[in-house]
């Protein structure tokens, strides 16, 4: 019996190419997806690995302030190397300083990228204990002497004896004297490297030639690392610890997954997910439609005394091939789509470590086990339906599907979409706590809900939309109308895998377009200064805080302040600092004071966002212990609440406060107040004359500046549409497929109209309307489905994102509109031309 | 297009076929040395091999012979449906040859009517829809008195807004006769018409072909395998091997049934 199956599907061959092509692509994007993350977690893997390769012993402190975004951690005493020295089975010792240091080149821009860390630290002199190694000049002795990592050194165009500046924040001219590579690679990934002597290290980035970041340490021979980590922690003062490098190794692993790599992976799943399930409705249409062609031969195959049962096995067996082979070509499919992600990150600015694809035997089977149950579980349906065709059915002329739309179906989806819309409603109204998650729960109800109404919606909805064509095409649009829907369940299904991925780009344009106007606007509004000195990227890049001080000394500017970041444990959880010079800040920025006063905050008082302090029922008054990288920790006072956590950020701290804690201080920020008659032109030449010796970074005017401020949500939009595009694409073969099929199944009517004269035009352009019917219907019902999700969001999240404005940008709608139309155009091109070529009389002999 | 210019136009069609029905020798279509070739090398079936024969305006011709003996595809090559492989084709004065497929759909759509002999119907349209599906195709309303004057005749007045499912199948073939008859094309192709008719409804359906031939001026050609059926045409033509063989004027069925006899005994051994 399933050879019997399993025969018929080879003699078909052909027409199952369309469902293998949709599991196809789904898994190859999932499999790509899985081998992009294990390539780049294995690239990080061996870099890590390399970097700490002879480091037996690491000395650290023990503190560590963690916030999600990155963490720090404070420096040790200098006097300790001694101690360290001393233990018995050491054979080697480092210390070693490392902060941040931006490299600039010969026109004095920044080198790197938005992305990947600066580094300024202290050349380790014993070879095993440093991962780099000169390949040109010489070691670091005196004061003003750098290695820089040949990458570095590459892209900024410096060679060996070039003079150029180093931020620490503060420039210093340095000349390079060694060229070094990380391993035999330019680099540690895309990370700029320059190291000093030791104590010019200490001066530069740390502030203090009594402290070292970490100590790295060489066991003797026949001294294990965990026995020479045990001996060194005996001996250590407190709050400093010693771990091996085998933990150091896998701790920085586990930090890049945490910051990075993790969110990377679950963002990429989530789309491989909406292509999966967009390829799922592909795969259920097209075994629907071929289980009905089949339904004759089902019918003879009981009369001839098979089984329920054995049809049921035998069509499912089927199924369950077309994944398995599907989802082995997708596999390598994902290998491409993997390189293809790769750049496409790249392009965003992502500068990922270079390497060859990792692909492991655990990718495979996922890969192909998920591919082959989603075909399998999309397969079920269909087959079902078709193992209960009566014998009788084998004497009917006509094989067609049901097109009967049941109770039970109106009563589910009709259930389902109003638990839905009263979840979304709800959370949209209330915007509490869990809102968002109610929301989202009814998105997905809503979803399901929309797709088993489906089949429902399509005949009217055909009707509707369809209704121009007769007038625009004549009989020909009668018939593509007529065509649209005869068979709502397939139409409905054929749409469905549009619907959604329609559904999630205004949905996701609509979020992001709210919450950049929500952004734009709150700063905006509290942005009250004219000019902004910003620095490029993520967080990556930082200003020398004499910045702000030699910009605000200029006669053309009336105040301009420097907004810092740092992190503290404040109240037992570790958050992020701002901090800025308070009583400047206000000049320039409408925090919108609620209680207390911020200009006169003092160093042992805070400024905490109205929010935070609600949450955790703090006040004005209120005493909150907080702790630095440092290991220190005093009660600070809450001197001020604010509204504004936009700019400000949830705590801000003066900078009296931070700079005895801090490492490095660093503005990430400047903004600027013009004095009163200079115009803001003049003053922003002004200010440039400033900024140009200090790294280059962005002058921005105030419009500038607003709108720039969501621009993070531009690249990462980008991203999202480049990714959703693949859900369009399979969508749209998923339509090309079904109008196939059903012009197969429709070729004896084709050849009638030929017959009794239709031209090839009328034809085609039959196919096309029942195509643009299709795909109109998709994309309206996606369209409306994300700006109505998107609104509930966007309520929802009011509170914890912020996204007091809504818009729905109509331009970006309408294009998405149209792009659906253009997507049923194209989807009808190839059957179109298939359905115009046929033989007319072979048409009407057809089977 | 204006309802009363549709009314002048239909008009005007109607006096055009009452001016061809005085007597007249004009050919409506022929076929000159057709060759019909199928397959190739050893495969090859010439399923006509040499048919010369004219198809006189305004009269009913029946094709008769053994299966296989290449009928249907004499019909469908003369129809325009299919090309020949060598020898011509005349419809009035144009080789069909020489038309593109574009004027080809035209000329089928405009001038000539077809019966198949099996799967007739759209079956997303009502009959009526069907009935009038040609002239859908090209735009035009069809005219109203002779739509009910065949559907009446057809015996289809109460079946219209049905669809082709709802029908049985001697009902689908006499929708689909209808719809060859209902824009008056000069051309009418019936390739088994009353294959899956019982001998009264059959009947019925060949007397008002008959009619439309007699009083309408229309040509009718048609293909059959029954005596009967083919005694309502006014000559009887007989393929034996894709070969022309015989041929006969004002058939009775028993003289028809004689020559089949002769023929298939000829064929046989
Ligand atoms: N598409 C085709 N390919 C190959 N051979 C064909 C094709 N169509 C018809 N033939 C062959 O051509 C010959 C004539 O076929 P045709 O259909 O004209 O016969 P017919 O006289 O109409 O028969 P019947 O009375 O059974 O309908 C037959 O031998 C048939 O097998
Ligand atoms: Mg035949």
């Amino acid at each position: 019996m399933t050879r019997i199956a399993l025969t018929s599907a080879w003699v078909r061959k052909r027409r199952l190419v369309g469902a293998c092509l949709a599991v196809f692509l789904g898994v190859s994007f999932l499999s790509g997806t899985l081998v992009l993350g294990q390539t780049l977690q294995r690239n990080f893997d061996s870099l890590f690995a390399d970097a700490n390769a002879g480091t037996d012993a690491v000395v650290r402190s023990a503190t560590k302030i963690d916030t999600r975004m990155d963490f720090q951690r404070g420096p040790i005493d200098t006097a300790t190397v001694a101690r360290v020295r001393a233990v018995d089975g050491v054979a080697s010792v480092a210390p070693y300083v490392e902060g941040y240091g931006q490299l600039l080149d010969k026109h004095g821009d920044g080198i790197g990228g938005s992305g990947p860390p600066r580094v300024a630290a202290s050349w380790i002199a014993d070879p095993r204990l440093n991962a780099y190694r000169l390949v040109q000049g010489r070691a670091p002795h005196a004061a003003g002497e750098v290695v820089v990592n040949r990458g570095a050194a590459k892209s900024g165009k410096l060679a060996l004896g070039d003079t150029t500046v180093l931020e620490t924040p503060r420039p210093t001219r340095v000349k390079i004297v060694g060229i070094a590579t990380f391993g035999s690679a330019d680099g540690f990934g895309e990370t700029t490297y320059t190291a000093f002597d030791l104590p010019a290290a200490q001066r530069l980035v740390l502030g203090a030639t009594d402290r070292v970041s970490s100590i790295r340490v060489k066991a003797a021979a026949g001294v294990t690392q965990d026995e020479l980590a045990a001996r060194l922690n005996r001996v250590l003062p407190t709050g400093v610890q010693a771990i091996t490098g085998t933990q150091l190794t896998k701790e920085n692993n586990d930090d890049i997954n945490g910051q990075f790599l993790g969110s990377l992976r679950a963002f990429l799943l989530v789309f491989a997910g909406i292509a999966l399930l967009v390829g799922a409705f592909s795969i259920y249409n097209t075994l629907s439609i071929l289980a009905a062609q089949r339904t004759r031969e089902s019918a003879l195959l009981r009369a001839l005394g098979a089984s329920r049962t054995q049809l049921l096995g035998a069509l499912l067996a089927e199924s369950l091939l077309v994944g398995l082979v599907a989802s082995v070509a997708g596999l390598f499919g994902g290998v491409a789509i993997a390189e293809l992600l790769k750049a496409l990150f790249d392009a965003f600015g992502g500068g990922l470590p270079a390497g060859g694809l990792a692909f492991t035997p655990g990718i495979a089977i996922i890969a192909i086990v998920v591919g082959t149950l989603v075909t399998a579980v999309a397969g079920v349906a269909p087959a079902r339906k078709a193992s209960r065709v009566p014998p009788i059915a084998a004497l009917r002329d006509v094989a067609t599907e049901a097109t009967t739309t049941s109770r039970r179906r109106r009563l589910l989806g009709g259930g389902l979409a109003a638990v839905g819309v009263l979840a979304v409603l709800l959370a949209a109204l209330t915007q509490g706590g869990g809102a968002v998650t109610i929301a989202a729960v009814g998105a997905v109800l809503t979803l399901a809900g929309m797709i088993v109404c489906g089949p429902l919606a399509a005949r009217p909805a055909s009707t509707v939309l369809g209704a121009p064509l007769p007038r625009l095409s004549g009989m020909a649009g009668t018939l593509a109308r007529d065509n649209a829907r005869r068979n709502p369940r397939r139409t409905a299904a054929t749409a469905a895998a549009l619907m959604v991925g329609v559904g999630v780009v205004s949905l996701f344009t609509v979020f992001a377009g709210s919450l950049k106007a929500s952004i734009q606007d709150s700063v905006g509004r509290s942005f009250a200064g004219d000019l902004a000195i910003t620095t490029p990227g993520w967080g990556g890049g930082a200003l020398d805080p004499q910045v702000a001080a030699r910009v605000g000394a200029l006669p053309q500017v009336a105040a301009a302040v420097g907004l810092g970041e740092g992190a503290a444990r404040v109240g037992g959880s570790s958050r992020r600092l701002t901090i800025a010079d308070p009583a400047q800040l206000a000049r320039v920025v409408d925090l919108g004071v609620r209680a207390g006063a911020i200009g006169q905050l003092g160093d042992r008082q805070l400024a905490l966002s109205e929010k935070l302090a609600r949450a955790h029922g703090w006040h004005l008054g209120s005493r909150l212990p907080v702790g630095f990288a440092d290991r220190t920790t005093s009660p600070f006072t809450v001197a001020a609440l604010y509204d504004n956590d936009r700019i400000a950020g949830d705590v801000l701290v003066s900078r009296g406060a931070w700079a005895p804690h801090a490492v490095q201080d660093l503005d990430s920020v400047v903004f600027v107040r013009v004095a009163g008659g200079v115009a803001t032109r003049a003053a922003e030449t002004a200010v440039r004359g400033i900024t140009r010796g200090a790294g280059n970074p962005d002058v921005k005017t105030r419009q500038q500046y607003v709108a720039s401020s969501a621009g993070g949500i531009n690249a990462l939009l980008g991203i999202v549409y480049v990714l959703l595009l693949l859900a369009i694409v399979i969508a749209l073969m998923g339509i090309a497929n079904t109008l196939a099929l059903s012009i197969h199944e429709r070729t004896r009517e084709l050849g009638l109209l030929r017959a009794v004269g239709a031209t090839r035009r009328q034809l085609r352009s039959m196919i096309r309307g029942e195509s643009l019917v299709i795909a109109v219907f998709g994309t309206v019902g996606g369209v409306a489905l994300g700006v109505f999700l998107g609104w509930g969001l966007v309520r929802a999240a009011a509170d914890s994102a912020q996204t007091d404005v809504f818009t729905a940008p109509i331009g970006q709608l309408a294009g998405v509109l149209v792009v659906g139309a253009v997507v049923g155009v194209l989807a009808s091109l190839r059957p179109a031309r298939r359905a115009a070529r046929l033989d007319v009389l072979r048409a009407i002999a057809a089977e | 297009m204006a309802p009363d210019r549709v009314s002048a136009m239909s008009y005007e069609l109607s006096d055009g076929a009452r001016q061809r029905r005085s007597p007249n020798t004009n050919i409506a279509a022929s076929a000159h040395d057709a060759v019909k070739v199928y397959g190739a090398g050893e495969n090859a079936v010439r399923a006509l091999d040499g048919v010369t024969v004219d198809f006189e305006q305004g009269r009913f011709t029946a094709i008769m012979g053994p299966s296989g003996s290449g009928k249907s595809t004499l019909m469908q090559c003369v129809a325009g449906l299919d090309q020949l492989t060598s020898g011509r084709v005349l419809v009035g004065e144009r080789d069909l040859s020489e038309l593109s497929d574009r004027a080809l759909t035209l000329l089928r759509r405009d001038e000539i009517g077809f019966v198949f002999q099996s799967f007739n119907l759209l079956p997303t349209l009502s009959a009526a829809e069907n009935i009038t599906l040609p002239l859908a195709l090209a735009g035009r309303r069809p005219d109203g008195a002779w739509l009910d004057q065949v559907v009446t005749t057809l015996g289809l007045a109460d079946r219209l807004s049905h669809r082709p499912t709802e029908l049985s199948g001697g009902q689908q073939q006499r929708v689909a006769v209808a719809r060859a008859l209902v824009a008056r094309p000069q051309l009418m192709f019936a390739d088994e018409p009353t294959g899956n008719l019982d001998s009264r409804a059959g009947g019925e359906i060949l007397a008002f072909l008959r009619r439309a031939v007699r009083e309408l001026d229309q040509t009718v050609v048609m293909v059959t395998h029954d005596p009967l059926a083919a005694s309502y045409a006014d000559r009887v033509l007989f393929l034996a091997d894709g070969r022309l063989v015989d041929e006969l004027s004002d058939p009775e069925p028993e003289r028809i049934l004689d020559r089949l006899k002769t023929l298939t005994e000829g064929v046989a051994p």
